[in-house]
């Protein structure tokens, strides 16, 4: 750890020895044969760097802070160090009129050659006066950029599908980019933060074979969101075998049982977090006994939560906003059809008993 | 009164009957089971694979369950005429005046009522609303089934949404076949009583009652 933040400190460029490390990562997670690692390194050793517009709206930073943050700096200077950063409010040293006017001029001299990569969800409703930056609504700024990029890379939940914005009820009508983009090729990497090495494949896919890889019907790249995280899950023998984690920290959970009665949502989540892992140190939710919490899954928010329950609740309609779980839903429904034959069999009985048979019966 | 024998549901019917009622009563106990284990093995190097066990059983239950369906949906088409979906399906003229009478006639508002061999048109309508739900039930059942596949999922995907939504909707359309087969079963004994046609006994044997001189 010393080593590498000195290193970062003395020599701001990536190390050879890094570089080679972050394309052979990439190429592991999209799955490519080494044979190919040398044409990944070839194009991101391409002195063209292709120019990109980093657009943040509705979001945290998070996903930015986990990519230029990681434990080890490689991923996060690799990627800058391939591309051409024109305009990142986090990290650019312009500001204000600068920095605007350094947007306007990439986006008029690259035209339909950089890549813009959004971050946060875009608020629609009211005109999308929700977000603003320089004076310009996020809507207002996505229809200027987005037609003239080479492709979208959405980055994150929000921006690929609006994100805690979006989320019941959804105050400032947020949604994610492909809601707004059409014509230009968008591409989605959600996870809160997404994992920098499925960001950094979509990179160097596109720079290598100068075009997006392939995705699932959520737009969502099929190298790191092919797969179902239970199916790959380290804990997964344990779910098999019937050996659970009843709740947080008993028996169960010390001894690295299944999370899935205490919510875990790998089950319904698709991403590579068991074979890819963060943060350059070999874990994952999971892996630390926490279970999944679907992340990367549109409306997870809705969805997902409780986060330590299997099943969403169900709000009674007109019960003033109390939330019943699906079961007790299901038991009262149950109830009211118990109740309704009761009745039905007591009008019966009695009519029975007032009128005698009927004639069919005698 | 004097009545008559009459062959009402087919063999194939009655497999067809049969099969999707045990599928469903397998589907429920294995399904609430992967829903939540209510077992905990606890012990490793017990070699026991209850999860493991109960999904492999869902999933045969599931193909049985489709099977049915299946023969069903054909049946509608191609079976008799007491089992073909416009003998008692609420669109034609006939049908949907049934649809009132019989209804009249189970909140007790008559007694009157169309004595009809094959089903009524409230049974017609709400097995065509119960066959809407178990294709529900299926697809949301493939689509969990077979969640990495690219069919799959552009057929799930937009239908139902992720895959929690799509383990949502089964387990409400789960909810729903309770309370179908409750109502079910207690209209089959209540019509049993009220008019001794044989209609519990038909489902095994295929021959219902019918008094000989209501013949037309």
């Amino acid at each position: 750890m010393t080593s590498n933040s000195d290193e970062l400190v003395m020599n701001p460029e990536v190390s050879r020895r890094g570089f080679l490390k972050g394309c052979t990562m990439a190429a592991a997670a999209l799955g490519l044969s080494d044979a190919m690692i040398p044409k990944l390194v070839e194009a991101a050793a391409n002195p063209q760097k292709p120019p990109v517009v980093w657009l943040h709206f509705q979001e945290c930073t998070g996903c930015t802070e986990s990519l230029l943050r990681a434990s080890h700096p490689d991923i996060g200077r690799l990627i800058l160090d391939i591309i051409s950063l024109d305009y990142h409010e986090t990290v650019m040293a312009a500001a204000g009129h600068q920095a605007e006017e350094q947007l306007q001029k990439t986006i008029k001299e690259y035209e339909g050659k950089f890549i813009c990569v959004v971050e946060g969800g875009i608020p629609t409703k009211d005109g999308g006066v929700y977000c603003k930056i320089s004076g310009r609504t996020a809507m207002d700024i996505l229809a200027d950029v987005a037609p003239k990029a080479a492709a979208v890379i959405a980055i994150g939940s929000c921006a690929a599908f609006g994100g805690i914005q979006a989320a019941e009820p959804n105050p400032t009508g947020a949604v994610g980019v492909r809601d707004l983009v059409s014509g230009t090729p968008v591409i989605n990497v959600p996870g809160c933060p997404p994992n920098p090495v499925a960001f950094l494949g979509t990179v160097l896919h596109y720079l290598t074979f100068k075009r997006l890889p392939e995705t699932d019907y959520l737009g969502r790249p099929l190298f790191a969101y092919g797969r179902k995280i239970h199916d790959h899950c380290e804990r997964r023998a344990h779910f098999d075998e019937g050996r659970f984690a009843e709740e947080f920290g008993d028996t169960g959970h010390k001894a690295g049982y299944c999370l899935y009665k205490v919510g875990c949502k790998g089950p319904e989540t698709y991403n590579n977090c068991p074979t890819a892992r963060f943060n350059d140190a070999g874990v994952w939710p999971v892996s630390v006994g926490h279970g999944c919490i679907g992340c990367s899954e549109p409306a997870f928010w809705d969805m997902m939560s409780p986060f330590y329950e299997r099943l969403p609740g169900v709000p009674i309609p007109g019960g003033d906003g109390i939330v019943a779980s699906a079961e007790s839903t299901g038991k009262k429904i149950l109830g009211v059809a118990g109740a309704a034959i009761g009745i039905h069999a007591a009008v019966g009985i009695g009519k029975r008993l007032v009128k005698g048979k009927s004639d069919d019966e005698k | 009164m004097n009545y008559e024998r009459q062959y009402v549901w087919s063999i194939l019917f009655r497999l067809f009957h049969w099969a999707l009622a045990l599928s469903i009563v397998v589907l429920a106990i294995t399904g609430f089971y992967i829903h939540d284990p209510w077992t905990n093995s606890v012990l490793e190097g017990g070699g026991r694979f209850p999860m493991a066990t109960m999904r492999y059983i869902h999933f045969v239950a599931g193909f049985v369950f489709t099977a049915a369906l299946i023969v069903r949906l054909y049946l509608f088409l191609f079976g008799n005429r007491h089992e073909r979906i416009l003998s008692a399906a609420p669109v034609t003229g006939r049908n949907i005046k049934n649809l009132f009478t019989t209804l009249a006639y189970y909140s007790y508002a008559t007694d009157r009522h169309e004595h009809r061999l094959g089903h009524n048109a409230v049974a017609g309508t709400v097995y065509l609303i119960t066959y809407f739900f178990v294709i529900g039930q299926m697809l949301t059942g493939f689509y969990m089934l077979y969640p990495e596949s690219a069919t799959w999922q552009s057929i799930g995907g937009p239908l139902f949404g992720i895959q929690q939504q799509a383990r949502f909707i089964h387990y409400l359309i789960m909810w729903y076949m309770f309370i179908f087969v409750a109502i079910h079963l207690y209209l089959l004994i209540w019509n049993d009583i009220k008019s001794p046609e044989g209609m519990i006994s038909s489902i095994f044997t295929g021959n219902k009652f019918k008094p000989k001189h209501d013949r037309a």
